[in-house]
């Protein structure tokens, strides 16, 4: 159950004092580089010499090989964001949950999912990442819930459940989870933004804007997702309010044409950012390389708010991006060489701070 | 058998009209295998091109889900799998090619928009939508490979039948009845002959005992002459 503590005064020192010396524990170039050259199972083992030990020991009954990096590292970014939340108090507790709800958003959907394709709860215990606001006791209620109403009812009092209520009666008649998907993750990103603009500091501008950025950039990778399946969809009905690049009208023009919505975020200020991204877009109608681009640029937004204001949520943030960073780094490294994938391919991908 | 057929003059009219039908049969069959054969290389063709756009596509759709899986997580990848419970729909129909009857496999809800595959659009990445696409092209591959494959195989196995009736009717029961018509052939003329022997010797033997009769009647005759001139 979502239990915010919002109330009485921000304890920034403490909480940056304990996110920095988390943050010099992450992986660095050489790292990445020594994980770059190894196969999965020595990927495994350099994990159970580092930072990941206690989760790779826990979990090494359960799973084995490139499954068992994978939950280790989403157990291990869960504990680590969840000590975040146990951390923060007042307005930080607010600034730093409301962008950790995203993996409140990933549980309820997996667990969505579990209902829906009638999956063992135990196996989608396994799934969830517990980094979010919902507490251990709530989401195993959750994952008790034996059918999707019932869990709609349980999310009642959080702020899913107005969006959720909504979007059961469409999947009542459709019978297909994307309005209840679409639903939990508009209430996300729509609530990102809300209630910000009442502080007024360089460091709170800086937060803003890499939030708006996300949103923009969600829309934009949706618009062009759009412009690229050539359905017959309302590009309105997946336009996330709170961004500054579009208006609802804008994207229901634009996301009929690339070429158009291309020229479009060329004019707009992500336009040098993007450069690259939109070349081999209209070169390879591939959308990979643009979201990759998407990815950087909005690491380098992040970049931009770590150590400069060092009693903000800036550096609580820049800690948040770079450790997911992490964590998605190691996991595409092992699930590339469990792929096959080239060394270069795999160097492509991964996005380094 | 040869020798187990009785050499009567009715069997072999029997054997030449069997022989007639095998000829006209063999004729017959020798060309619907030539035509088998050609519409099988045509088939050939069109499965070889499916089987390589099939590698192609499996493993561009092995790449994309690895890719996805790589960058998006194997959880997040199982989860959008998950999201979706409708299933392609098949409906065969067969079509005749040559009197061989090869399936006719139609799909549908195989190729998906992005709002049909299940999962959210909002919080999902093009890497799921290009794995997704990825897959459903293979999927439609398959079908077509079904589709054309099994026709193949109908076909090979009616060329095989096919020529297994041209053989057995060009090696071996042509052969044998040619063989049959000529034992009855041989026989017959044999029984002719024997029959014109007989016949000759009757003949022979008719005559033999004409001129003993007449040589007899000639001789009473004489006797009766000799008495006469005595009394």
């Amino acid at each position: 159950m979502s239990t915010e503590r919002t109330a009485g005064g921000s304890n920034y020192e403490y909480v940056i004092a304990r996110v920095r010396s988390r943050r010099a524990a992450l992986f660095d170039d050489d790292d990445y580089r020594k994980l770059i050259r190894m196969g999965p199972g020595e990927i495994a083992r350099f994990m159970e010499e580092s930072e990941y030990e206690s989760e790779m020991n826990a979990l090494g009954a359960r799973h084995s090989g490139v499954d068992l990096i994978e939950y280790a590292l989403n157990r291990n970014v869960a504990k680590h964001f969840d000590d975040l939340l146990q951390w923060a108090d007042g307005q930080l507790y607010g600034y730093v949950a409301r962008y950790l709800r995203k993996f409140d958003v990933w549980n309820v959907k997996t667990i969505i999912r579990g209902l829906y394709a009638g999956t063992d709860a135990s196996d989608v215990e396994t799934d969830l990442i517990r980094a979010g606001e919902f507490d251990d006791a709530f989401l195993d209620q959750l994952l008790n819930a034996g059918s999707i109403e019932e869990l709609v009812e349980l999310l009642e009092p959080t702020r899913f459940g107005d969006p959720l209520a909504e979007a059961y009666a469409v999947y009542e008649d459709e019978g297909v989870l994307v309005p209840l998907e679409n639903a939990l993750d508009r209430a996300f990103y729509e609530d990102l933004l809300t209630g910000l603009s009442g502080e007024q500091s360089r460091a709170m501008e800086l937060y803003v804007e890499f939030l708006s950025a996300e949103v923009d950039f969600r829309n934009l990778r949706n618009a062009f997702r759009l412009a690229r399946s050539g359905a017959d969809l309302d590009p309105s009905e997946y336009y996330i309010e709170g961004g500054k690049l579009f208006t609802e009208d804008e994207i229901r023009q634009l996301a009929r044409n690339r070429d158009q919505l291309v020229e479009f975020v060329r004019s707009s200020k992500y336009g040098e950012d993007l450069e690259a991204g939109l070349d081999s877009l209209e070169a390879a109608d591939s959308l990979i390389e643009f979201e990759r681009a998407l990815d950087a640029a909005l690491l380098e937004y992040s970049g931009r708010l770590s150590n400069r204001y060092p009693l903000s949520i800036c550096p609580v943030l820049a800690y948040v991006l770079a450790k997911e960073r992490e964590v998605d780094n190691i996991r595409a490294i092992a699930r590339g060489r469990e792929g096959g994938l080239s060394t270069d391919e795999i160097e492509n991908e991964l996005v380094i701070l | 058998m040869a020798k187990d057929v009785k050499p009567t003059r009715k069997n072999l009219m029997a054997i030449e009209d069997r022989i007639e039908l095998s000829e006209r049969g063999h004729d017959t069959l020798e060309k619907k295998r030539d035509g088998l054969i050609m519409e099988f290389m045509d088939i050939l063709d069109q499965a070889q091109d499916v089987r390589s756009d099939l590698n192609e596509n499996y493993d561009e759709a092995q790449r994309k889900i690895n890719m996805a899986r790589a960058m998006e997580g194997d959880v997040a990848v199982r989860g959008a799998a998950a999201a979706l419970q409708e299933h392609p729909e098949l409906t065969t129909e067969s079509k005749n090619i040559m009197g061989v009857v090869v399936p006719q496999i139609e799909s549908s809800k195989v190729r998906k928009s992005l709002d049909e595959r299940g999962y959210g659009v909002l919080g999902t990445s093009a890497r799921i939508d290009e794995a997704a696409e990825a897959y459903e092209e293979l999927l439609e591959t398959i079908i077509l490979a079904a589709e054309v494959e099994t026709a193949m195989k109908k076909m090979l196995d009616e060329i095989e039948t096919t020529k297994r009736r041209v053989n057995a009717l060009e090696f071996k029961l042509l052969p044998e009845l040619k063989s049959n018509q000529e034992y009855i052939e041989q026989k017959l003329e044999e029984q002719e002959r024997e029959e014109i022997f007989r016949m000759k010797k009757i003949k022979a033997k008719k005559e033999e005992e004409e001129k003993a009769e007449r040589e007899a009647a000639e001789q009473e005759a004489e006797e009766a002459e000799t008495v006469t001139a005595d009394d």
